[in-house]
């Protein structure tokens, strides 16, 4: 047992913070909350030069071979400095799917032009009734001749209005078990019937719906078995949950931080408001609240990383994570005051983040329900 | 970053389970789940802690982690270890003040000659020890004490009353913190840390019942209790700088977190186990969703426990790390007895009886449950560390 970054890991960390403290200032995040990309591909070049978007990526495809360990790191400083753009999507939902069920030509088309920067890549899983598990699958793909059509609407489905590629996660043939029979497709997002349209979230983070209106992908685009999609989408969900955890632990870190470096300078009554114990208890609790997440989401990673089933941890994590942070932000902005609700002050970032973060990957209900299964209540 | 037991510990960690179950099996009738009260409370059950210490002692558990020169054996990790085993079956034996406060004190502060007087008796379960600190009005605030040693010779003379001490009628000796210099500017300055006999002349102990009517705490008053020089530990007047030391041991938890886990198996097993209107209460989603949150939970408090005494190992922990896992699991025992509360529905509230579930020991616990948020420095005292030697924020004046 050695509960603890490696050096390497140390070095990463320290790395990726400086970074994106230079090149992911509160100011760009704003601009790109606002703007019509949500991405600057000027940083995300540079996040290119220095290898993260194939960090897990084997060496042979370009990548640098790393571990989901190391890839989580970066998300936590990503969720510190509040990067927007499809870093998580691009790698997560797009590289690693490849990665797990690709044939060697998608690898050697797609893998290297990902880690090189110049793809970028989503997943289209949600569709409007936003059901986590296989049930909600309902985006039909026909077969005609050699090839498959695609009818349907995804929604929630991130940064679809940059995206190069859509994986989507689609219904070939209706059986008893709603898991058999799902199928992905790697679709060209310029292809003729693909539509979105962004959704106007809390996050301000570039959801989108996306039609697929008799969209035609050859057979060539499937990516993995006829029929048997949906343990790659379990694969996804479980280490998108983990990757979004890692975000949002860095989230709560910039959040509770902030807090304490206010309520060291903002006086009232003639002192700083951090000397009040009423506040002092509270911002204890926030600590708490950072401790015990990081070291659940570092446990998951690790098991992850590791190869270790880990559905059941990942699921606790998720589910422990989204109400942590959720509730760090809120009292952060309580303890900010007035300052803290105004849409120029950088803590309500967090705020809406939180929010946003809760439902990525699997809501704190749906996971519990999992989790309930896992520790072997019977259903 | 490694979370792993090697495959050594995990064997370790499988024969401390084994022998801690097999105790388990030969636990009186009434010992429940709290085993500080349990063992405290009836000749049974301090029979049965006497018992259990002596198993581990013969296996040499109780002396794991220490330096070889006063028979250790084992790692600090297996200490750890034992410490889950012990949580999960319940099983007392460790006599928590002597083994896991006073003798890690002794080993780091006190003379040779102390170390080789005292720690043999902790190390073979036979000496049972009391920690005397908390007075009436000095709890919290604890270097406000006023028990007076005066020096006399070779002794010092003890005078006062001390409160909420644990076991003082059933253990064999004391390490008390008493004043001996009155007239110290700071009142942190002046404490001595001392040992004595509990058969010395001039100890009243009277019981101090607690709200389910158990015997563990006690007051004690001190009428002239005699105590030679050399039972002190560490230097006359610095015995604040001991508590310090003894304040930082044993801050994983996890036999609390794991004595949780087993409340958690079984209220699983409840679950499926209990049919209400024809369906087991383990599909009731709303008892499915609170029992995930509490299992999510400890499974937090757990590898947080785990990365505390991972730092403890590598003498890397602060203070207020330790903390953080003091509260976040001592209040979590409090949740999830709710939790257990709701799903018994009215038969938690039913002791031991044929209407008991669990023997009752539900019933006991929502008495229980939150000692350890008062206890070995309450909660609030643990956000005021957090706050400020963790966060930088300004001390109470």
């Amino acid at each position: 047992m050695d509960i603890a970054f490696t050096e390497e890991q140390e070095m990463l960390r320290k790395m990726s913070s400086d970074f994106l403290a230079a090149e992911c200032p509160k100011t760009l995040v704003r601009e790109l909350e606002e703007g019509e990309e949500g991405y600057s591909p000027e940083v995300w070049k540079k996040m290119a030069g220095l290898g993260w978007m194939g960090m897990v990526i084997p060496e042979e495809y370009d990548g640098m071979g790393m571990t989901f360990q190391d890839l989580t790191i970066l998300l936590e400083q990503m969720g510190k400095n509040i990067l927007p753009g499809p870093f998580l999507a691009t790698v997560v939902e797009g590289a690693i799917p490849i990665l797990e069920a690709g044939s060697d030509e998608q690898k050697k088309e797609f893998l290297p032009k990902i880690a090189n920067g110049e793809l970028i890549y989503t997943m289209a899983f949600l569709e409007p009734r936003a059901i986590y598990d296989a049930s909600g699958i309902e985006l039909k793909a026909t077969k005609k001749g050699d090839d498959y059509v695609l009818k349907g609407t995804k929604v929630f489905v991130e940064m679809a209005n940059v995206a190069d590629y859509i994986i989507c996660v689609a219904r070939t043939k209706e059986s008893s078990s709603p898991e058999d029979g799902i199928t992905l497709f790697i679709v060209d997002s310029k292809a003729p019937g693909v539509r979105y349209e962004v959704m106007p979230t809390i996050g301000m983070d570039k959801l989108c719906e996306v039609q697929f209106d008799d969209v035609a992908v050859s057979k060539e685009s499937m990516l993995g078995a006829l029929d048997k999609g949906w343990p790659v989408v379990q694969n996804i969900l479980r280490k998108g949950a983990i990757a979004k955890c890692a975000e949002c632990i860095g989230g709560m870190q910039a959040a509770v931080d902030m807090t304490i470096a206010y309520s060291k300078e903002r006086v009232q009554y003639d002192r700083p408001i951090g000397a009040f114990q009423a506040l002092q208890h509270i911002m204890s609790d926030m600590w708490i609240a950072l401790q015990t997440s990081k070291y659940l989401v570092y446990q998951a990673a690790w098991m992850e990383s590791e190869g270790m089933p880990c559905e059941m941890e990942a699921a606790m994590a998720k589910a422990y994570v989204n109400e942590t942070y959720k509730w760090v932000t809120e009292k952060a902005v309580s303890l900010h005051g007035a300052i803290g609700t105004s849409r120029e002050h950088d803590i309500p970032l967090y705020y809406r983040r939180a929010k946003a973060a809760d439902t990525a990957f699997g809501s704190t209900d749906f996971l519990r329900e999992v989790v309930a299964s896992k520790i072997g209540l019977i259903s | 970053m490694d979370f792993r037991l090697t495959d050594e510990q995990l064997a370790r960690r499988k024969e401390f389970f084994e022998v801690c179950s097999e105790l388990e099996r030969q636990r009186p009738e009434g010992f429940c789940f709290s085993s500080i009260e349990s063992r405290y409370d009836t000749d049974e059950g301090w029979a049965y802690h006497l018992r259990c210490a002596k198993e581990f002692a013969s296996r040499g558990w109780l002396t794991l982690g220490w330096p070889s020169e006063h028979g250790g054996q084992g790692t600090i990790m297996d200490r750890v270890l034992l410490a889950e085993a012990r949580g999960y079956y319940d099983v007392p034996g460790v006599d928590f003040m002597g083994l896991e406060l006073l003798a890690p004190t002794l080993l780091a502060m006190a003379s040779e000659e102390i170390k080789r007087e005292f720690l043999p008796g902790i190390a073979s379960g036979d000496t049972m020890w009391t920690q005397m600190w908390s007075e009436p009005n000095a709890g919290s605030d604890l270097a406000s004490l006023n028990t007076s040693a005066m020096r006399n010779g070779d002794e010092y003379i003890l005078n006062g009353q001390k409160i909420w001490i644990t076991g003082a009628h059933r253990a064999h000796w004391a390490f008390a913190l008493v004043r001996t210099d009155p007239n110290a500017q700071r009142k942190q300055d002046g404490l001595t840390m001392m040992l004595f006999d509990m058969k010395t002349p001039g100890i009243t102990v009277n019981p101090l019942l607690f709200m389910d009517g158990g015997h563990f705490y006690t007051e004690v008053f001190l009428d002239d209790v005699h105590v030679p020089v050399r039972q002190i530990v560490g230097e006359e007047n610095k015995g604040w700088a001991v508590t310090q030391v003894t304040s930082g041991f044993e801050r994983s938890n996890l036999e609390a977190i794991m004595a949780m886990q087993r409340q958690l198996d079984d209220l699983v097993e409840y679950c499926n186990g209990t049919k209400v209107k024809g369906e087991p209460l383990a599909k009731n989603p709303l008892i499915r969703n609170r029992l995930a949150e509490m299992a999510s939970e400890l499974y937090a408090a757990r590898t947080l426990a785990y990365r505390i005494a991972d730092t403890q190992i590598k003498k890397e922990m602060a203070p207020f790390d330790a903390s953080a896992v003091k509260v976040f699991s001592g209040e979590l025992q409090t949740r999830l007895a709710c939790v257990a509360a709701d799903i018994l529905g009215p038969y938690y509230q039913v002791g031991g009886s044929k209407w008991a579930r669990f023997n009752g020991h539900y019933e006991k616990w929502y008495h229980q449950c939150f000692r350890l948020n008062i206890s070995m420095g309450t909660n609030e005292i643990q956000r005021n560390i957090i706050a400020w030697y963790g966060l930088g924020l300004t001390r109470m004046k």
